[in-house]
């Protein structure tokens, strides 16, 4: 998959329903108007324990992001070393402090 | 398996992520370290107001975060800066600062309030994110409970690796509660450290919503209805959505 996926510049489709996974992901947090369809096609595409899970991963990544923020924790050194390719290619070192 | 009921339509769920939302919820009203049952579902409803609050709009919108002069009022049981804290971490967390995170501490908030304002924030907006992601309305907050914060302040806590005091699992007394051990202690884990029970709290939650630390990166089978490779791009999305780049 690309990574600039996450970004939502490229498509996802390497992943099983990546790019609804995304429209879905964003619809929610971003309070899109298109987020009751989206829903639908979930459940009817992945079925609703599928769809639960999503929803828990959708609101795991929105909360946890306070805490790393919130507190200025750090990325680990050998983490950071790991994803330095990835990172670069997102951009991601150039808003890091 | 259990099930979560949406507007009268029950979805099956695992019954350890069903019992996590409701021990969420349920420790969110009972007093906490710093702060009592009635402070923590104030900083809860907080949370709730930052997201159509009008000042936390126009600085999301602004270039800088730290150039207007609008300042959030105090409301009954909390302070400027703790509503202050509770909005901005809500709202426009990606855009925190160190010198902020001192300047907000430094007066009457303390270092450890902040700590379980972010994981009171942090709980919040999964259990809200959650119900909103499944499409049912924000659960009624819950009544406080009665009863004294602990107080405790963990004696291994220093500042040496985020902008406020965390622990180790070296460092951990035998007094303090312990997260490290069901959790893991990677950063994350000691973020919220410096309020041991928070740690705690939140992840409790958060590894039922997403993944226990060793499922991550166990690639041999599958923990949930989706595979390692849906959860994480979910979650990418999720954090470039947020700015956050941990």
């Amino acid at each position: 998959m690309d990574t600039l996926a996450v970004k939502g510049q490229v498509d996802a489709a390497a992943v099983p329903h990546g790019n609804l996974l995304l429209a879905f992901t964003q619809s929610v947090l971003l309070d899109e108007p298109q987020v009751n369809s989206l829903r639908s096609e979930v459940i009817e595409t992945l079925g609703d324990s599928a769809f639960v899970d999503i929803c828990a991963t959708i609101a795991s990544f929105n909360a946890v992001v306070k805490v790393a923020d919130g507190t200025g924790i750090p990325l680990e050194p050998e983490k950071a070393a790991r994803t330095q390719e990835v990172r670069a290619r997102l951009g991601l070192d150039d808003r890091a402090e | 398996m259990s099930h979560l009921d949406v507007n009268g339509t029950k979805y099956p769920a695992r019954a350890t992520l069903v019992d996590a939302i409701e021990t969420a919820w349920q420790r969110l009203a009972r007093p906490g370290t710093w702060w009592n049952g009635e402070q923590r579902i104030a900083i809860a409803a907080q949370v709730r107001a930052a997201g159509v609050c009008a000042i936390c709009a126009k600085r999301k919108a602004a270039l800088s975060p730290y150039g207007g002069r609008e300042i959030h009022a105090a409301v009954e049981s909390l302070s400027v800066e703790a509503v202050e804290a509770i909005h901005r971490v809500s709202t426009d967390a990606s855009r925190c600062t160190e010198k902020w995170v001192r300047q907000i501490t430094e007066g009457d908030l303390t270092e450890e309030q902040y700590v379980e304002i972010v994981s009171i924030v942090a709980t919040v907006t999964g259990l809200d994110s959650l119900d909103r992601a499944l499409g049912r309305s924000n659960r009624t907050l819950p009544l406080p409970q009665a009863g004294e914060p602990t107080r405790h302040r963990p004696a291994g806590a220093v500042r040496d690796l985020a902008w406020v005091a965390t622990l180790s699992a070296d460092t951990i007394q035998p007094e303090d509660p312990d997260p490290f051990t069901p959790h893991g202690s990677i950063h994350i884990h000691r973020a919220m450290s410096l309020v041991p029970q928070e740690v705690i709290n939140f992840f409790d939650l958060d590894v039922e919503l997403y993944l226990k630390d060793r499922e991550i990166r166990d690639f041999e089978q599958e923990f949930r209805e989706i595979s390692h490779a849906q959860i994480e791009l979910i979650a990418g999305r999720a954090s470039a959505i947020n700015g956050c780049y941990y």
